[in-house]
């Protein structure tokens, strides 16, 4: 049955060339561009939680220099997240990826991952560029969910003699994350849109696939539409995944 | 370093302008269709409000850059809109294009942002109104809307300097602004640190200008309190979550 | 914080000389999307006649190639960068390219040219200096980085310039009639010509030759690190000889039904 429906798709498909308008999900689906999306998607995922992962070590590290005032790192991290915050995303990568290459390309050699580094690459580009800005907006969520804990929490943790590794981990950290749940959750979902930036750069995630994909087989209203909605899947489901988190803690603080 | 500042600055000049009149005509757009959302999201016919609901969270929960592709490349290719005067008027030019594309993503955001001031507005006060005997124009003219506007504004203005970076994408569809200038330049000069940095403070003098508007607007709004520090810097990514 | 930990990693790492990256290995860096030069499919593969030079240099130097796909105007920052050994990627080369990278010899040639709509005013032009003319206020499309902006950029400074990242993309635009022209070199043109889309197209009888203007290059070579003599002076001598073979000849007439190479001096 496959072949015939492939003759009938594709006499269908020469007949009506010029509206252009035939070629749909079942070309798509023929011609191997489901697998390659889904791969895309995936690459579009792991991008986004490894720069998320790292966005949020830049984020606590910089809030707290931020909320403790530690006086010269403070005003480096207030230049960093303001320059983030005020440039374009866009610009951002294009300029890490356009004259940082060399010195990614050393880290990368350092490693010991020169083979690998042509596939590693753009993956390693994108993760620096998309981490920075996720750590700029990370930053300013943790520096807010810090100034949110009620100073006399700290204050009688110090009173009881507790260390400051103590207070953070027992007394600060704890607090900081539950209130800090809608915050992240928030730069989570700029962060994953923000991978569609660094397909500019050549990285095969799910926007460079529905790029190539529409330029091959010039039909790009099919293509950005299924990227359209594999993204919006992926972000209402951990819209879903944060929501249940913000239950589970709501409810473990009302015990 | 003096011969590429002489050569970049007046090209990327050139683009700031562009860059500001799609900022500026997004704006006007994307606001007054966000407050049209705000209501219909408010109003009690259900099928307004889920509407309404249904548009910010598909134009919030996908990448700005794959609406501009889909609207510039995808629409452009469908003869529907190609036969239609009007429509390719519209889809046939990169900056009328990412106008839309931008008009209709920050209308989303708008529209949030003004439904949490709409929400704040204290019952009493429109109860007040009503009381008063206000029509229900009058009452949204002179209570609701300027109270929920003072609410609104601080994050209102984290979404104006979004949409100027919003509009270094219409770079990827041919309309020459600050970024495709500066892309322009790159690949002349090489010098690409340099003209990106230049094409950054660009965009960073944009924003704290915009920044410092919002604030002098605020304060006249807040010319009643005695102090009105609220930190329009500080506040989170106001991108606000999909779903509600 | 974090830069400096990167930089001093970055220090560390040093140069470690050598002509090849890693070796017994040719690392080509080159666009993938630009037929038919250099064409990549979904999952990597790159063929075209670039891709064919590639293989053929690669078995004369006796190392194993590996395509790295790249946009066109990343390609030098990333040479200089050590991302790649070499660009094959129809790269003319330039004076201003030749600030930032050496070349190889020349392999290749092509005329530059205009594509139009047909029977359009432009379709109908003979020579340089009235269709250069006539490009003002039109919307020309032309591809990001090439020699054929530069060219327009500096010889039609009044034209509307459409800048791509890719040619599909140019193509695409030119189909639906965004734009009322296109630059490029004849090859790229007559693949769009022979699709569909381009069934409503004609080549503007206009050849521009690279000796028209010095910003459209002195041929196409291979794109080479400033500091990698060594690889030059191997490459420049494999592609000499490929060329007096006849083997360069004959992947052209494969992928441009002509023989497009260069006469190696």
């Amino acid at each position: 049955m496959r072949p015939e429906r492939r003759a009938h798709a594709l006499r269908w498909h020469d007949k009506t060339r010029a509206t252009q308008m035939e070629f749909g999900l079942w070309q798509v689906w023929e011609a191997g561009w489901v697998t390659a999306i889904l791969r895309g998607a995936s690459i579009t995922i792991l991008v986004g939680l490894v720069s998320m992962a790292a966005g949020l070590v830049i984020g606590i590290v910089c809030g707290l220099i931020k909320w403790a005032r530690i006086f010269p790192l403070s005003l480096l991290v207030d230049a960093y997240t303001s320059l983030v915050r005020g440039v374009p995303e866009l610009l951002i990568i294009y300029l890490l990826f356009f004259s940082s290459v060399e010195f990614v390309t050393k880290v990368v050699t350092a490693f010991g991952y020169a083979g690998v580094a042509e596939s590693g690459y753009a993956f390693v580009i994108a993760v620096i560029a998309i981490g920075a800005i996720s750590g700029a907006y990370s930053t300013e969520v943790v520096r807010g969910a810090l100034g949110a804990i009620p100073n006399g929490h700290i204050e009688a943790a110090r009173a009881l003699g507790l260390s400051g590794g103590r207070i953070f981990r027992r007394i600060i950290a704890p607090q900081m994350l539950r209130i800090a749940v809608p915050g992240i959750n928030n730069v989570w979902q700029t962060t994953i849109k923000d991978t569609a930036l660094v397909s500019v750069v050549g990285l095969q995630e799910l926007m460079r696939i529905s790029f190539i994909g529409a330029n091959s087989t010039r039909h790009p209203f099919i293509f950005y539409l299924i990227a359209a909605v594999v993204y919006l899947a992926i972000t209402l489901v951990s819209q879903a995944g944060f929501d249940g988190i913000e239950r589970l803690l709501r409810v473990r603080t009302r015990k | 370093m003096m011969d590429l500042i002489q050569l970049a600055v007046p090209v990327l000049l050139k683009g700031l302008w562009v860059t500001a009149a799609l900022t500026f005509v997004s704006v006007l757009i994307g606001f007054n269709l966000g407050l049209g959302l705000a209501l219909m999201r408010l109003s009690s016919n259900r099928f307004l409000s889920g509407f309404a609901k249904y548009y910010s969270n598909v134009f919030r929960g996908t990448p700005l850059l794959v609406q501009i592709f889909l609207f510039y490349y995808g629409l452009g290719q469908l003869s529907s809109i190609k036969d239609n005067a009007a429509l390719w008027w519209l889809i046939s030019d990169g900056a009328r294009c990412a106008v839309l594309a931008l008009a209709l993503n920050t209308a989303a955001y708008t529209s949030e942002i003004l439904r949490g001031g709409l929400m704040s507005v204290p019952v009493g006060l429109v109860e007040a109104a009503q009381a008063c005997g206000m029509s229900r124009m009058l009452r949204f003219r002179r209570i609701e809307f300027p109270l929920a506007i003072r609410q609104a504004l601080p994050a209102y203005g984290n979404e104006l300097i979004l949409v100027v970076k919003g509009t270094s994408l219409a770079s990827t569809i041919t309309v020459l602004e600050i970024t495709g200038y500066a892309k322009r330049l790159m690949s002349q000069t090489f010098a690409i640190f340099e003209i990106f940095a230049i094409a950054g403070v660009l965009y960073l003098v944009i924003n704290l200008l915009l920044i410092a508007i919002i604030r002098a607007i605020e304060r006249f709004l807040m010319r009643h309190e005695a102090s009105s520090g609220r930190d329009l810097a500080a506040p989170q990514p106001n991108r606000s979550t999909v779903g509600s | 914080m974090k830069l400096k930990v990167l930089t001093l990693l970055a220090c560390l790492a040093g140069s470690m000389g050598s002509a090849l990256a890693a070796e017994g290995e040719l690392s080509i860096g080159t666009e993938g999307a630009y037929p038919p030069w250099s064409m990549s499919d979904a999952s990597g593969n790159v063929t075209g006649f670039d891709a064919d030079v590639g293989a053929l240099l690669c078995t004369k130097l006796a190392v194993t190639c590996h395509f790295v796909v790249q946009a066109f105007d990343g390609l030098i920052p990333a040479l200089k960068a050590k991302r790649f050994d070499v660009i094959i990627s129809g790269m003319s080369i330039t004076a201003d390219r030749k600030k930032e990278i050496n070349f190889s010899v020349g392999y290749a040639e092509l005329a530059n040219m205009f594509v139009a709509a047909k029977g359009s005013d432009l379709a109908a032009i003979t020579d340089v200096d009235t269709l250069l003319k006539s490009l003002d206020g039109k919307k020309v499309g032309v591809q990001a980085g090439t020699t054929h902006a530069h060219f327009l950029e500096k010889r039609a400074p009044n034209a509307d310039l459409k800048t791509y990242d890719t040619l599909d993309q140019m193509q695409i635009d030119l189909a639906s009639g965004r734009i009322d022209t296109a630059f490029a070199d004849q090859s790229a043109l007559q693949d769009f010509l022979d699709k569909p889309d381009g069934k409503n197209f004609q080549l503007v009888g206009v050849e521009i030759k690279s000796t028209y203007d010095p910003t459209l290059g002195e041929g196409i070579g291979v794109g080479i690190a400033q500091d990698n003599t060594e690889l030059k002076a191997k490459i420049d001598k494999a592609l000499c000889e490929l060329i007096a073979d006849g083997s360069v000849g004959k992947a052209s007439e494969k992928w441009f039904k002509t023989d497009i190479s260069r006469a190696c001096k």
